[in-house]
């Protein structure tokens, strides 16, 4: 037998591999190809307070090795995850992160308080949406915006708090030692990578040019989230949770030789619907052939390599 | 039921210039209703992509498709007996009624109404299949009942549009159901309103997920009064051309 589990804070995982906010829907949308509760957590889609249609126009775009996407973070606000969404993540006995995202700090302290009252066992904040404007990208990018942020949502949040990075800032390294010093339990990285596409037609003698300008994800942005967390691991000691680009069982054990404690896994949940149970499976097998009890045991050999 | 299916390539021809029929076979999946799609694993490619379906039976599925990008252009290259991985069912599907049903397809967009028109005429309904292609080399071949070319090639000279209203004058219609690019979908969905014809539209928006989570492929659609989103992957293909925000 081996434990693949963890603990982050208070807040117990059977295992390393969590599904990524905003490609896995609000809880069991995945149940047709994998058994979503054998999944170390979900992270749901990112709440707002209020409902949100997300942007208009073509949304999605792909790009050599990923994806662009400019959603707009359409959600259904935090009112209908309570009343419709979380009663099936209780019922399907699904472990759950609830991802966050506001406009303000009063958005964050009332999602937070609300997580609280109840009883939300972990919470993600966005800080780094890329394509919502005016929006919640300056807490990431600015360290002591960034700060003030993470020290006020902890004062009213007892459970365990993630903090999920953007890779699109100048120093990885002072926002996350921000994000420790702030009282987080935890640090995920990366949120998407800024883009664009481009795509141009000739017809009738003209160009008709359309452009996607939004987040890149998936397998391009790999090496940008191994050297982010590499960096971000050489300053901070809470858990880590690797995200971008993670499609196999060798990117993972990657993440692990950085720092990584979890991975979530994004994109390729639409390459490969079934990809997250299959690594769990690939993991486990790697473990029970190579005599690794315990994840602790194997991650702190790779770490050692 | 799993939705992930791998299948066997079991026949692939090319039509007509960069026009493919592909058909699949796959043990897990038994069923599949007529507006339903397949989303297929394209090597080397992040997004599976959507194709209709244009007949089932014995756990095989026929799609056609037109080459148009990567992912195309990799299905088209596989051979028999290859591999396929794809996952099905997904999407809504088109009410299947005995009613007087005029069908309306352009281009590739008649695939998923030659599996509607089977399933209708097996429970008795009566069809007319109109088809508009851009020239006489672009037709697929099927027994349809009327055709139009854009350069007068072939059939009536013109768009299928330009016909519309003369083929609801003779065949009286109790429904029509399109499938075509989005223009002549809106005009066809405009003109059925006018005559207060029920209409189903199958649109088509690049897709991500194909299973109403990551909200890439939204349209408007007004209902009660109301704007709201609803995904093609999910909650279409098949929409009521009345609720469509054109
Ligand atoms: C529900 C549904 C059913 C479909 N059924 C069929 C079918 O039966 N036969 C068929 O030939 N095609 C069908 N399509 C369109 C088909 O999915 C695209 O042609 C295909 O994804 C193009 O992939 P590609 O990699 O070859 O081209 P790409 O390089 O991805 O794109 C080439 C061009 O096609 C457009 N395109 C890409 N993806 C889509 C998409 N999902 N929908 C519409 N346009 C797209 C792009 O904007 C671009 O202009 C369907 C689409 C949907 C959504
Ligand atoms: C379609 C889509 C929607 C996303 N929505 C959110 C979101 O609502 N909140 C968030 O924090 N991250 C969101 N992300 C970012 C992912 O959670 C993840 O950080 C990113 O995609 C990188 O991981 P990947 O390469 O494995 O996809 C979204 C990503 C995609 C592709
Ligand atoms: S493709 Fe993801 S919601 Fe439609």
């Amino acid at each position: 037998m081996v434990d693949l589990s963890l603990k982050i804070k208070d807040f117990d995982l059977k295992n390393p591999i969590i599904t990524a906010s905003g490609t896995y829907g609000y809880n069991n949308e995945f149940d047709d190809f994998c058994e979503v509760n054998k999944l170390g957590a979900v992270v749901t889609k990112g709440i707002t307070l209020e409902p949100r249609l997300g942007n208009e126009g073509e949304r999605i775009f792909e790009t050599y090795g990923g994806m662009i996407n400019r959603i707009g973070l359409e959600n259904v606000g935090i009112q209908a995850f309570l009343d419709e969404k979380l009663p099936v993540l209780q019922k399907c006995n699904i472990n759950f992160i609830l991802n966050i995202a506001g406009n303000t700090v009063e958005d964050y302290i009332k999602l937070a308080k609300i997580a609280q009252e109840n009883d939300i066992k972990a919470i993600e904040l966005n800080v780094s949406c890329p394509n919502v404007k005016c929006g919640c990208i300056e807490f990431g990018v600015n360290k002591q915006a960034l700060y003030e942020l993470v020290s006020i949502v902890r004062k009213n949040y007892d459970n365990c708090l993630i903090v999920k990075l953007s890779p699109n800032v100048t120093s990885a390294e002072d926002l996350a030692t921000a994000v420790q010093s702030a009282g987080a339990d935890a640090v995920s990285a990366i949120n998407t990578v800024r883009g664009m596409g481009v795509k141009l037609d000739f017809i009738n003698g003209g160009f008709k040019k359309t452009t996607v300008s939004g987040g890149l994800s998936g397998k391009a942005i790999k090496p940008v989230a191994l050297s982010f967390i590499d960096r971000i691991s050489k300053v901070i000691d809470i858990p880590i949770i690797a995200i971008g680009g993670i499609c196999t069982l060798a990117d993972v054990l990657e993440f692990f030789s950085v720092g990584a404690k979890a991975v979530q896994i994004g994109t390729a949940n639409f390459t490969h619907p079934d990809i997250a149970e299959k690594l769990i499976n690939d993991l486990e097998k790697f473990m029970l052939e190579n005599n690794f009890s315990t994840l602790d045991d194997l991650q702190k050999k790779i770490q050692k390599s | 039921m799993k939705k992930n299916h791998i299948g066997t390539v079991e026949n692939i021809q090319e039509i007509n210039k960069n026009v493919y029929s592909i058909e699949f076979s796959s043990p897990t999946l038994e069923k599949i209703s007529a507006g339903e799609y397949v989303s297929i694993l394209c090597d080397g490619l992040t997004l599976r992509r959507p194709f209709s379906v244009a007949n089932f039976e014995n756990n095989t599925t026929t799609v056609l498709f037109k080459k148009r990008g990567g992912g195309t252009e990799y299905i088209s290259n596989l051979k028999i007996g290859d591999k396929i991985e794809f996952s099905a069912p997904l999407g809504n599907t088109f009410t299947i009624e005995n009613k007087k049903t005029l069908l309306i397809g352009a281009g590739i967009g008649v695939a998923p109404l030659f599996y509607l028109e089977k399933k209708l005429n097996e429970i008795g309904a009566e069809t007319f299949f109109a088809a508009g292609f851009l020239s006489e080399s672009d037709i697929i071949e099927h027994d349809f009942d009327f055709v139009s070319t854009d350069d007068g090639s072939n059939g009536n000279k013109g768009s299928i549009c330009d016909y519309l209203e003369q083929i609801i004058e003779e065949f009286k219609p109790e429904k029509i159901v399109s499938c075509a690019p989005h223009p002549v979908l809106k005009f066809v969905a405009q003109t059925a309103q006018k005559h207060k014809i029920p209409c189903e539209v199958a649109m088509e928006k690049v897709m991500a997920c194909g299973i109403g989570v990551c909200r890439g492929c939204v349209i408007s659609l007004k209902k009660d009064g109301k704007t709201q989103n609803a995904t093609v992957c999910k909650d279409g293909p098949v929409f009521n051309g009345e609720e469509v925000v054109w």
